[in-house]
């Protein structure tokens, strides 16, 4: 039998419990929607105004498709050197870098994660961490490096052949190569290492060799991996700005570079309409990349 | 023309795992013959996958020579080599269909798609499958994916079938069904199978003749009665099906195969001598199964004359009722305790068998196998 006092303490606890309780379920529903809100507010703001009415970002006065229509008609602010051929030709240069980086990438990309997960070598695990490398150093970094290199280079091709060779796509392309070899390496990485290795032994078995073996089970089985690791190299090919600017030449401005430019006078509503249909762009294809990459491997 | 379809000799295979070197399988020898249906049994981590593998050409060995119909193995790969493996885990191709599957081994011969259609419709059929050649592999049950592994590599008429424990991942009935299936497949192929499992029960089933492996040695090579009856070892003994291993000493032996043991009961009795035994006397192992051992009122011999019955006494310590038999355990001496096992038949008196009662035990001389210790 409890004496009156400890059941005090105990309906004390209890309510104490109830409590915290509630406020733990209160905490876990307010934790994403403020992570939420601080990631998609800014971009939000951005959205929202390139529909405004009004011209200044003071006050959303109405709803407008009007700038989007102007970077069509070669119309924007007053005095910006804008006109949508420029426009265009940005979006045709980042198109053409894009793809090439891309394909560049995504076959070195993928023989790397080959060579890391089935290969026998020395130096494997130093060629894991070296390959996270261009996922963290600050892009600035990367973006000097590659600036500070290919000077090196051309000076000293100069220097052997008295040809001078200026920066242009194939910097451009050369960098963006360096940076998403590695991205589509750990994408396709993972998807081997969820692949059975049996798979391939037993196509050997069946007298298969190596390179029918891998065209006929190991590549069919990564292909979506190696897909995604494209469309995540493309994008980020698309969208990257400070590697570019530091390696582009004359004639090769490139979206991202493009808008920048126009920043330089004033923020306009046209600017808001172009990086939205940037992002739209860009998360239609990191989407489309999730979702390849989220498919399971079939397993048998 | 080749006398056996794969020779082993001396076989060593060695692993290096943390800086160690494991050695897998043993300084192993062992020929199979053309048609010949042979388990690599023992307990996993033996060696009887790596020996298959070896075989199959995915591992290397490290000394040794591989034959297979009479070729030297050396240097040929696994696609180069008339044998074929059901895996495992089956490792059926998920991006393909069943049909596929079966054709893949077809087409890297270089048959064109249609005949190696109908080779397939035809393995379908042949492991009782008919009819499921569009489907995906997910699509089918674990028994049926089996199936499929089987066409697939009987397909291509190997010289052998290698078999990695292809039924451990089905249930127990289902298991049954597809020993007796595969049996009956492989003594209508003629294809020589080598089958590894670490289940005796299926390798004494199905097996002509059995390879106990243990630690990378292959300890005895036999028919299943020779495995069974007489183990050439206490770790043979023991792993196939159950077995009494009774303290003795070995007193003399003779050149037939037979030897005088003293038991703990102070009993001098003849038993057979395991073909392996070294010892010539001192301390030995008598083994004895459960089932060779009669219990008053099932005595093996009422006819104590017979010299081949040895007849001792023993108390009943527990007697267990299993169904189809009646497991009884006997005290012999101090410390020593044996397990007789008796079928169940209409008409005996099982009442009359009581605990602590003292009873009389008997078993004939061909029954046991003296081991050394």
């Amino acid at each position: 039998m409890l004496t009156a006092d400890q059941q005090l303490i105990n309906e004390h606890a209890m309510s104490r419990n109830r409590f915290l309780r509630r406020l733990g379920i209160v905490g876990l529903w307010l934790n994403p929607v403020f992570s939420y809100f601080f990631l998609w507010a800014p971009i939000l703001v951005l959205v929202l105004f390139s529909f405004n009415q009004s011209r200044s970002v003071a006050s959303f006065s109405g709803f407008t498709l009007k700038w989007y229509s102007n970077i069509l008609n070669n119309m924007m602010g007053a005095e910006s050197a804008f006109s949508t051929e420029l426009l265009l030709n940005a979006f045709r240069n980042s198109l053409f870098v894009g793809t090439v980086a891309t394909a560049i990438s995504t076959v070195l990309g993928t023989m790397i994660a080959l060579s890391m997960a089935r290969g026998k070598y020395k130096g494997k695990r130093l060629l894991d961490a070296l390959l996270f490398f261009p996922v963290v150093i600050p892009e600035i970094t990367q973006a000097i490096s590659l600036a500070i290199f290919f000077k090196v280079v051309f000076d000293w091709f100069a220097l052997m052949s008295g040809e001078r060779i200026f920066p242009g796509f194939h910097t451009i392309v050369a960098a963006h190569v360096t940076f998403n070899i590695s991205y589509v390496a750990i994408v396709v990485r993972a998807r081997l290492a969820d692949m059975d290795p049996q798979l391939e032994e037993a196509a050997n078995d069946l007298g298969a060799n190596p390179w029918q073996t891998f065209w006929r089970v190991t590549f069919p089985l990564i292909l979506p991996g190696v897909i995604s690791g494209a469309l995540l190299a493309f994008t980020l090919s698309l969208d990257d700005f400070v590697i570019t600017f530091f390696t582009s030449g004359v004639g090769t401005t490139t979206l991202p570079v493009f808008v920048y430019g126009l920043l330089k006078l004033t923020v306009t509503p046209e600017v808001n309409a172009i990086s939205t249909i940037m992002m739209v762009l860009s998360t239609l294809f990191i989407g489309i990349s999730l979702t390849i990459q989220g498919r399971a491997v079939p397993r048998a | 023309m080749a006398t056996y379809d794969v020779e082993l000799t001396d076989i060593v295979k060695d692993f290096e795992s943390g800086g160690a070197i494991v050695r897998a399988v043993d300084h192993v020898s062992v020929q199979i013959a053309d048609g010949e249906f042979f388990a690599l049994l023992g307990p996993s981590g033996c060696g009887k996958t790596t020996t298959l593998r070896l075989i199959a050409g995915f591992e290397q060995p490290t000394g040794g020579h591989i034959l297979i119909r009479g070729r030297a193995m050396e240097g040929i790969p696994a696609y180069h080599r008339p044998v074929n493996t059901v895996f495992q885990d089956y490792a059926l191709f998920p991006h393909l269909t069943v049909e596929q599957n079966i054709m893949f081994g077809l087409q890297m011969e270089g048959l064109n798609k249609k005949d190696a259609r109908k080779r397939a419709e035809e393995a379908l059929e042949m492991v009782r499958l008919p009819g499921v050649g569009k489907r995906k592999p997910h699509q089918l049950s674990g028994g049926q994916q089996q199936r499929v592994a089987l066409a697939r590599a009987l397909v291509k008429q190997p010289a052998v079938l290698l078999l990695d424990e292809p039924l451990g991942a089905l249930d127990l009935k289902l298991r049954k069904n597809m020993q007796y299936e595969l049996k009956a497949l492989q003594r209508d192929l003629g294809i020589t199978f080598i089958y590894v499992t670490h289940d005796q029960e299926e390798a004494i089933t199905m097996a002509d003749r059995i390879a106990v492996m243990n630690e990378g040695v292959m300890l005895q090579v036999g028919r299943p009665e020779e495995i069974y009856e007489r183990p050439g070892t206490h770790f043979v003994a023991d792993f196939i099906g159950e077995t009494n291993f009774i303290p003795a000493t070995l007193l003399d032996r003779d050149a037939g195969g037979h030897g005088r043991v003293k038991l703990p009961t102070g009993d001098v009795i003849t038993a057979l001598l395991s073909d392996a035994l070294e010892a010539a006397s001192g301390a030995v192992t008598l083994t004895l199964r459960p089932e060779r051992i009669g219990v008053s009122g099932q005595l093996i011999s009422d006819d104590s004359e017979d010299s081949d019955i040895t007849t001792l006494d023993a108390i009943l310590v527990d007697s267990q009722y299993i169904g189809t038999d009646t497991r009884y355990t006997l005290r012999i001496a101090e410390d020593t305790d044996l397990v007789a096992r008796m079928q169940n038949v209409d008409g005996q008196d099982k009442a009359s068998l009581e605990i602590g009662q003292a009873v009389k035990i008997s078993w004939r001389l061909s029954s046991t196998t003296v081991l050394d210790r």
